[in-house]
């Protein structure tokens, strides 16, 4: 179940509902007679690749129709490019012995995305960690904050370069950690992406898969997920970190078949999604309360592959 | 046999606008209104589902079912795997073949071919969905039972 907060965060994303009251709330403590018309519209941000994985840059309304529990929705009120014009990126990084092998790797790729300048300013990043030893102390069961603005300082590239690997996995609990910390730190015109280097494979986390999947659909950042995995054989944790990323409207990457460095293609895919995306308006379609599972699906060209959120929560008013 | 009387009744009916509409081409007309993921098991039944070993039972992966609405008839059509979509045109184009039905995908000749899983016609249909949707007025705040309707939610 989500909490309370994560409600009211959906409701305040792009991507929630949006009541639109015509009674204005200095109205009601005034003594004047309040006339109220309520309109729920459902807002989804969404961009759209190709069947080469490339962002399509030119979309139009009847490329596409919404299903939203179940029922599809072909009628939209507005249709237009997203207002989110930059970003603010989470690195969330697993630090934890399943993933030693590549542990380095992964550091160099969240210190060159941490180095990047010309795409994020420098209070936009921040670096989480889980798992993993930090000055021989082990960094334990809790999600740690090693940079959460001005990461180019030098102090804080030290604080990155001295992290060890090894340790348990808390992945789900690191994810919630994550949501919350962007939920907090959310800001209008923003768009909030979360990073994530790990295998997907879980060892020791309190809450569970379910639950960590729930906190960050509830959160408004998309997850673009690292798969930092050696082996060929795709694992359960490689379906999770697919999942992740599908359910937020972000993107699965696995290191293993990456030309270039890893930092340089996510961080392009990001900022590529960023400037393809649109956000698409249209009128509940049902008032059935609850979770409304969503999906974006094409009209005519199958090839296209439509990345949102996977649903929302809805709360009819006065509830 | 319902359901046999009812896809003669079409295949007739088909027939009969395929003659009338042989120069445009063979093809039904309909709009899909709902889709849903649902259970593939439809596509799995068969001498190796029931005799056969435990893997050859259905599976966990979900099909894709479309309500396809046409003039007369309302078609549940289900997909043979997870990533077998229908395009949601306004309108699209299919025709019957070997009971099952075959939908032009994207404007070109290729056909995507789905089982059909419940056919009602057109008037029932409404009468079921007036049903859930005077549910939904009377307790707005009220979760609806849907399984009343050809897509049920799990």
């Amino acid at each position: 179940m989500l909490t309370h907060w994560h409600t009211r965060s959906v409701l305040l994303a792009l991507f929630a509902l949006a009541y639109v009251s015509a009674a204005d709330d200095t109205n009601r403590f005034s003594g004047l007679p309040t006339y109220r018309s309520t309109v729920s519209e459902v807002r989804v941000t969404f961009f759209a690749t190709d069947e080469n994985n490339h962002p399509v840059a030119t979309l139009t309304k009847s490329d596409f129709a919404v299903v939203d529990n179940e029922l599809v929705v072909r009628n939209f009120r507005s249709f237009k490019h997203s207002d989110e014009t930059a970003l603010d990126v989470v690195a969330l990084v697993d630090l934890s012995e399943s993933v030693a092998p590549r542990f380095r790797v992964a550091m160099n790729d969240v210190l060159q995305l941490v180095a990047r300048e010309q795409s994020i300013p420098n209070d936009n990043v921040a670096v989480l960690s889980f798992g993993g030893t930090s000055g021989g102390m082990s960094g334990g069961i809790r999600p740690a904050v090693l940079c959460a603005s001005g990461c180019r300082a030098s102090d804080s590239v030290s604080r990155l370069l001295a992290v060890k690997s090894g340790g348990t996995t808390p992945l789900f609990d690191a994810l919630i950690f994550g949501a919350d910390f962007i939920s907090h730190h959310r800001r209008a015109g923003v768009r909030p992406v979360l990073i994530l280097f790990s295998d997907g494979n879980d060892t020791i986390s309190l809450h569970s898969p379910r639950e960590a999947l729930e906190a960050v659909v509830a959160g408004a950042a998309l997850v673009y997920s690292v798969d930092m995995l050696t082996s060929e054989i795709q694992t359960s944790g490689s379906t999770f970190l697919r999942q992740v990323s599908d359910a937020t409207g972000g993107r699965y990457f696995s290191l293993r078949f990456s030309q270039q460095d890893g930092a340089a293609t996510v961080l392009n895919a990001v900022l590529e999604d960023l400037r393809a995306s649109y956000v698409v308006a249209y009128d509940l379609p049902s008032h059935q309360a609850g979770f409304h599972a969503l999906r974006l699906l094409p009209t005519h060209n199958l090839n296209l592959k439509f990345h949102s959120r996977n649903g929302y929560d809805y709360e009819p008013s006065g509830h | 046999m319902k359901s046999t009387l009812l896809l003669a009744l079409v295949l007739v009916s088909t027939g009969v606008s395929v003659a009338v509409a042989a120069p445009l081409g063979i093809y039904q007309h309909g709009t899909v209104v709902r889709m849903r993921m649902g259970d593939c098991v439809l596509m799995h039944r068969g001498f190796m589902t029931a005799f056969g070993p435990p893997q050859a039972a259905a599976t966990e992966e979900s099909c894709p079912e479309y309500t396809l609405v046409t003039d007369k008839v309302v078609f549940l059509i289900v997909g043979k795997s997870s990533n077998q979509l229908v395009p949601l045109a306004e309108i699209i184009d299919f025709r019957f073949q070997h009971r099952e039905l075959a939908i032009r995908v994207d404007d070109a000749r290729h056909e995507s071919k789905f089982a059909i899983k419940e056919m009602t016609l057109r008037s029932q249909w409404e009468l079921i969905q007036k049903h859930i949707e005077d549910q939904l007025n009377d307790s707005p705040h009220r979760p609806v039972d849907t399984s009343l309707a050809l897509s049920s939610r799990e």
